[in-house]
């Protein structure tokens, strides 16, 4: 048992390499952490820029402001013509219930109001209190514990891993199994004393292997070493139920699904109808109630609260996490048994 | 070896592939499984190999019910050679052969050096990867996986197919030599030569029945018209005289210059084939 096993992970080893899997993923965390530390790092996060029309120079002298300074009304308005900016007329007085925000709507109301929202604290932290002198304006780069860049490095590199996870982790399993499929060796498994579950197996250990030295290399490059040490036992295990999870999906749809066009498709409405609300939600401000019930969002946001250093998810989440995993295996299992007994391949070209 | 007992099977769309099949195979027996495309021969060899299950009747295999046999322990003691030569193209034949004989346990595998030469594999290829290889080598290296673990059943669908001539001859004298060895051999093909050559009795296949079972010898002595075909020349132009059973004493009664050709007019398997079915076997 012990040399069969170790004979289909060198097989399988051996099918990475030659798809050229790991070189994917030694190119993708080269891309990626260069773009991360110099690119996104570099970028002024503003979230939205800010047009401040003062003729009554209410704003502390001497002090600048992260905000665009305009002349008349007129500038103000044009400035806030690309329904991005949002634009503070304070010509009226200096009070909060003067100031007046000035903004042309995006077309969606739940995106105004975080607009508005965020110009409103904006002018009450850097104009009125910073009059106080209990509020400087760099107080407003810091969240929570984390700087702002290091909130950002977290952020993106959650992205990244979730991201790759979702999508190479899914596909990279699936490939395996179409190029066997293909070959038409699936059938001689029928036939030879190894089991089906040992051969789900190996591909599912390797892949996790793989996915996990990929979080480790990809957290320690971008969000530092001892910071990374510190979060990385939450985030493998987030990184590791996320990667069973959709190797699994890739290796059951690649097992039912005839050839790797339509398999192509259906990656495609999984990342434009799963994964992108997800993206959405967890990064911008549109909110939607029901996403809360999407278990890819409930993986997101677990994996993101793990790359801040919090727990984040009860006993429930991981018991469902594990039935879901143990469901594909088998599920998985049940498949790869009905595609031996088909036909098998046609050639072995 | 083998002894299946009314046989059938269905597939989930409701087709009907089986539909009670009765034969035995005895121990060392070279079988022949002959019919055309859907006629069960497939489906009988995934039922028998453990491929398939959710069959009718009864099939039992080195004695036992097929049932109650160890899954594990059984495929250690079958070879199966597929009508594709299924093999891991990015690896090589040497590499193909240690991956699958790493399944089996050690003292009853052959020795990879001697299936090669065994198969005449050629040297210079045997490291390389399989997808240079034509599709008489890749037949030739997935014989030589079929033989790895020394079967005592051996399932051979289709062996000679994608060979030369020279890998037919070849394929025909490792089978020989395997029945001689005493392993039962079931081969399912659509080649009559094969079956007429290597089989000690075939069963003729169409729509799930068989239609005939015997010995080659036996179907072909039973089904044949005894006539003779002499081909001669007479006066310069080629002729053909068909004598039956009765006219051979008298024989050669008729005018000639040189006997060119006897012709037994024997039937084929493939005439009777077509006898007993109605049907080609392609």
């Amino acid at each position: 048992m012990g040399r069969g096993f170790g004979a289909l992970l060198r097989k399988d080893f051996k099918l990475m390499l030659s798809g050229k899997f790991f070189l994917l993923a030694a190119g993708s965390l080269l891309v990626y952490s260069f773009y991360i530390n110099m690119v996104y790092v570099r970028l002024n996060q503003e979230i939205y820029p800010v047009i401040v029309y003062d003729p009554l120079e209410l704003q502390s002298k001497g002090q600048q402001p992260p905000a665009i300074m305009v002349e008349s009304q007129e500038e103000l308005q044009a400035k806030c013509a690309d329904a991005y900016a949002v634009g503070i007329d304070l010509s009226a007085g200096m009070t909060v219930k003067d100031a007046k925000i000035y903004m042309v709507s995006s077309g969606i109301e739940q995106l105004d109001a975080l607009c508005s929202a965020y110009a409103q604290l904006y002018y009450q932290q850097n104009i009125f209190q910073t009059d106080t002198g209990t509020v400087s304006y760099d107080s407003t780069n810091i969240v929570g514990d984390f700087t702002k860049e290091a909130k950002n490095r977290r952020e993106i590199t959650c992205e990244v891993l979730f991201f790759e996870l979702t999508a190479v982790g899914f596909l990279g399993l699936a490939a395996v199994l179409f190029r066997e499929k293909q070959m038409g060796v699936l059938r001689v498994h029928g036939i030879v004393p190894v089991s089906c579950a040992a051969f789900l197996f190996s591909k599912l250990l390797l892949f996790f292997i793989s996915d996990l030295l990929f979080a480790v290399v990809l957290t320690m490059v971008n969000i530092g070493v001892i910071e990374g040490m510190i979060v990385l036992p939450t985030v493998l295990l987030q990184a590791g139920l996320l990667s069973l999870i959709m190797a699994l999906l890739g290796f059951l749809l690649a097992v039912c699904l005839p050839n790797f066009r339509q398999f192509s498709l259906l990656y495609l409405v999984l990342a434009v109808f799963i994964t992108t609300p997800v993206f959405l939600v967890g990064q911008t401000g549109i909110s939607w109630g029901w996403i809360i019930y999407h278990p890819m969002y409930q993986l997101f946001i677990t994996m993101k609260k793990a790359y801040f250093g919090e727990r984040g998810a009860g006993l429930g989440y991981y018991c469902v996490c594990v039935a879901v995993i143990a469901g594909l295996f088998l599920l998985g299992i049940w498949a790869l048994r009905r595609e031996v007994a088909k036909s098998g391949g046609t050639n072995n070209s | 070896m083998i002894a299946v007992k009314n046989l059938t099977f269905s597939y989930e769309n409701g087709r009907q592939a089986l539909h009670g099949l009765d034969f035995m195979v005895e121990d060392g027996e070279v079988f022949g499984f002959l019919g055309p495309n859907g006629s069960g021969k497939s489906t009988t060899q995934k039922i028998l190999t453990g491929i398939l299950t959710g069959y009718g009747g009864s099939v039992s295999l080195f004695e036992r019910d097929f049932t109650t046999i160890q899954r594990q322990a059984f495929f250690q003691k079958i070879g199966v050679l597929f009508e594709f030569p299924y093999l891991y193209t990015n690896l090589s034949a040497v590499d193909n052969l240690k991956y699958f004989s790493s399944f089996y346990p050690r003292e009853q595998l052959r020795d990879i050096d001697e299936l090669i030469d065994l198969l005449e594999i050629k040297r210079d290829f045997v490291k390389k990867p399989v997808s240079s290889y034509s599709k008489g080598m890749r037949q030739r290296t997935s014989m030589a996986r079929a033989l790895l673990n020394n079967p005592k059943l051996l399932f051979l669908d289709e062996p000679t197919s994608g060979l030369d001539p020279t890998g037919a001859v070849l394929f025909r004298r490792i089978i020989e030599q395997e029945s001689s060895k005493g392993t039962t051999i079931f081969l399912t093909t659509h080649n009559m030569l094969d079956a007429d050559l290597l089989c000690d009795r075939v069963a003729f296949l169409t729509d799930g029945r068989i239609a005939a079972l015997d010995t080659p010898k036996n179907l072909k002595e039973k089904n044949s018209s005894r006539n003779i075909l002499v081909e001669y020349l007479h006066q310069g132009q080629r002729k053909n005289q068909i004598l039956k059973p009765d006219e051979v004493g008298k024989a050669f009664s008729f005018l000639y210059d040189e006997i060119l050709q006897v012709h037994s007019q024997e039937p084929t398997l493939e005439d009777i084939f077509l006898q007993y079915t109605g049907r080609g076997l392609q």
